[in-house]
């Protein structure tokens, strides 16, 4: 269960980093896409560590850092490698961006109260990745 | 469960670090650090002596007259080279902070960012060090004030906050165009090893600040030094009113010296039940109780029954599901105590609580370490039925034991509060406006919080105290520090 800020923003980390790689061998598997892409994995990896920052830079001894409001389970943010086609593949991506936006949606609710800024960046990322499932459709 | 990796590798030998040089110290007598987690091995600090701290004191003196001449902006370029190297090396810190202290990493990180805060407050010393004037104050004479370093200045730094203490003093001191000498705790000194090792990578002219290892004789020969102008110190009241504060004082020092607490979390029945039970979470058992701005009296107010039972059933139901283990596991909310005879202290507390009378309705010592060893791991106590007298809800515990007491009304509440000998911190919950303003009003204590369990000052406000709970004038962080560290000069002239 994640309990603590610092595992809330290691698991957004690995989701992200997750997400980007399976982008990036999708893009080797259809040089067609492959432009567009890695452009989303860059911003995959860009969005990991702009809540990054913005944890190292809000985090503090003195509030509640190391308790969320209600533990949230790690194993219902699960993303896939895509695999088959090109279409098939892109129905897992899309997938998967639906489950990093209901991460930083649950995210942005439950780090209410834990550090100045963290809500607010999981909600802007979580209305970014809207757009990114339109860049994905477009592709299919 | 995953542990992040640890960035200290075998046992570190630790040496002082004098006139831009890590230098052994002249005690041959050593004290070996463990991981109070793993019990590992991982340093051995020298206990120190006078001759160590002669020297760090010679080398500050020599470096004075220089580093007064820097200009300030240029001062506060170091601050902005070290800043970028606290960044760049920030979880690094964090780890080793967790891993001498014990604390989770979200609490080291948090450690260190505020540590940083300080050195970002010390970047703005060309504006915050600026003195004041008056043209004409008779006909043709101007007045003006300048503010003007002293010479060394020294930090005798606590266990519990290894990282950010000594930066709640250093940089301000040194931006101001002092010198410093740093004595870290001895039973946490690898923080600030690595401070001093960024302090040598962003390129601070040697001498200007200067690390001694140890225990009570360096604190002595800080305290003796005729070259030490003012020392800064944060631990017990007992080390601080009685040696530090009457020893430095008399010798015609500067003193802050910030000491124990017994800090009182006061809820009215108007409380907001959702939001206030994680703030108690954090202040009662956040770094294992182990800050002097912890919670360690809960005060319930009034007679509502069944929101008192309500409440308490609420906090005592979160506090069992509290996971205690290694800090560098990430979902670890609370670590072991830092030492071995910090948990038997809090274990005696327990002990005497039961013996007084009070309930112990959560008991720590029955906390399973699983595959730790137990040495220093305690789980979260809670007491309730504790009366003020009892030595439990009157004397600092330095560790996870909630007491919980009952007052009628908040009349009653502030004046449990007033009668404490100690005045760090207090809060009260509630939902009144009426009932924060008389509680900001009148509670003797030098931090106050309302709907905040925590009361720790930013870097750009006095770290404030009362009481027992600060000796001296002048607190640390803020404009106090900057005054602490300076002498206001007046100057009047006339041009005929």
């Amino acid at each position: 269960m994640i309990r603590t800020a610092g595992q809330l923003i290691t698991l957004h980390g690995q989701l992200e980093d997750k997400v980007a790689e399976a982008l990036r061998s999708l893009a080797r598997l259809h040089p067609e896409a492959a432009g567009a892409l890695s452009r989303l994995a860059d911003e995959s990896v860009q969005h990991r560590d702009m809540v990054l920052k913005v944890y190292r830079e809000g985090v503090t001894d003195a509030f509640e850092v190391g308790f969320l409001s209600k533990p949230m389970d790690e194993d219902g943010y699960k993303v896939a490698e895509p695999r088959g086609t090109l279409r098939e593949a892109l129905r897992v991506a899309l997938a998967n961006e639906e489950t990093v936006i209901r991460f930083c949606r649950d995210a942005a609710e439950d780090s209410n109260q834990l550090i100045p800024g963290l809500p607010q960046t999981f909600t802007r990322l979580a209305k970014k990745k809207e757009k990114r499932k339109a860049a994905l459709e477009s592709l299919a | 469960m995953v542990v992040l990796d640890e960035p200290v590798k075998g046992v570190v030998e630790v040496r002082n670090y004098i006139d831009g040089e890590w230098v052994g110290s002249g005690s041959d007598e050593h004290r070996e650090i463990v991981n109070p987690a793993t019990m590992r091995p991982l340093a051995k600090v020298p206990m120190g002596c006078t001759e160590d701290v002669e020297a760090a004191v010679e080398a500050a003196q020599e470096a004075f007259p220089a580093w007064r001449r820097t200009t300030p902006l240029s001062r506060a370029r170091y601050f902005f080279r070290l800043k970028d190297l606290l960044e760049e090396h920030f979880e690094t810190v964090s780890r080793v902070c967790t891993m001498e202290h014990g604390k989770t990493i979200d609490e080291s990180r948090g450690e260190v960012r505020r540590g940083i805060e300080n050195v970002e407050v010390a970047t703005g010393i060309p504006s915050l060090m600026m003195g004041y004037n008056l043209e004409d104050i008779s006909t043709g004479i101007d007045e003006a004030v300048v503010k003007q370093p002293l010479g060394v200045f020294a930090c005798i730094a606590p266990f519990n906050f290894p990282f950010m203490v000594p930066l709640w003093f250093m940089p301000i001191a040194v931006a101001t165009g002092n010198t410093y000498v740093i004595k870290p705790s001895p039973w946490t000194p690898l923080s600030m090893v690595k401070l001093m090792e960024l302090v040598e990578e962003a390129g601070f002219p040697p001498g200007v600040i200067n690390m001694v290892h140890g225990d009570a004789e360096p604190v002595q020969a800080i305290l003796e030094h005729p070259a030490v102008k003012g020392v800064s110190f944060v631990g017990s009241t007992k080390i601080g009113r009685d040696v530090v504060y009457r020893e430095a004082a008399s010798r015609g020092k500067r003193v802050q010296a910030q000491c124990s607490a017994k800090n009182f979390l006061v809820v009215m029945p108007d409380a907001d039940v959702e939001s206030t039970v994680p703030g108690l979470l954090s202040s009662f058992f956040g770094n294992a109780g182990q800050r002097c701005l912890a919670g360690a009296n809960l005060v319930m107010v009034g007679d509502d029954q069944k929101f008192i039972q309500g409440f308490l059933g609420k906090i005592t139901k979160a506090t069992q599901g509290i996971r205690i283990g290694y800090g560098l596991e990430e979902g670890v909310q609370m670590g072991p105590l830092q030492a071995v005879p910090r948990k038997k202290r809090v274990v005696e507390y327990i002990e005497k609580g039961v013996e007084e009378g009070a309930k112990l309705v959560l008991d720590g010592r029955k906390y399973d370490s699983g595959p730790y060893p137990r040495d220093c791991f305690l789980g979260p106590s809670i007491f309730q039925g504790v009366q003020p007298d009892m030595a439990i809800a009157k004397e600092e515990i330095f560790g996870p034991v909630m007491s919980v007491l009952h007052a009628g009304d908040l009349g009653d509440a502030i004046e449990m509060v007033n009668a404490s000998n100690y005045g760090n911190a207090a809060s009260l919950f509630t939902a009144s406006g009426k009932a924060a303003r008389r509680f900001q009003y009148e509670a003797e204590c030098g931090n106050v919080g309302i709907n905040i369990g925590t009361v720790a000052p930013m870097a750009f406000f006095p770290f404030s105290g009362m009481k027992d709970s600060f000796f001296g004038d002048l607190h640390g962080q803020g404009r106090d520090a900057v005054d602490f560290f300076t002498e206001r000069k007046v100057v009047i002239q006339r041009w005929p």
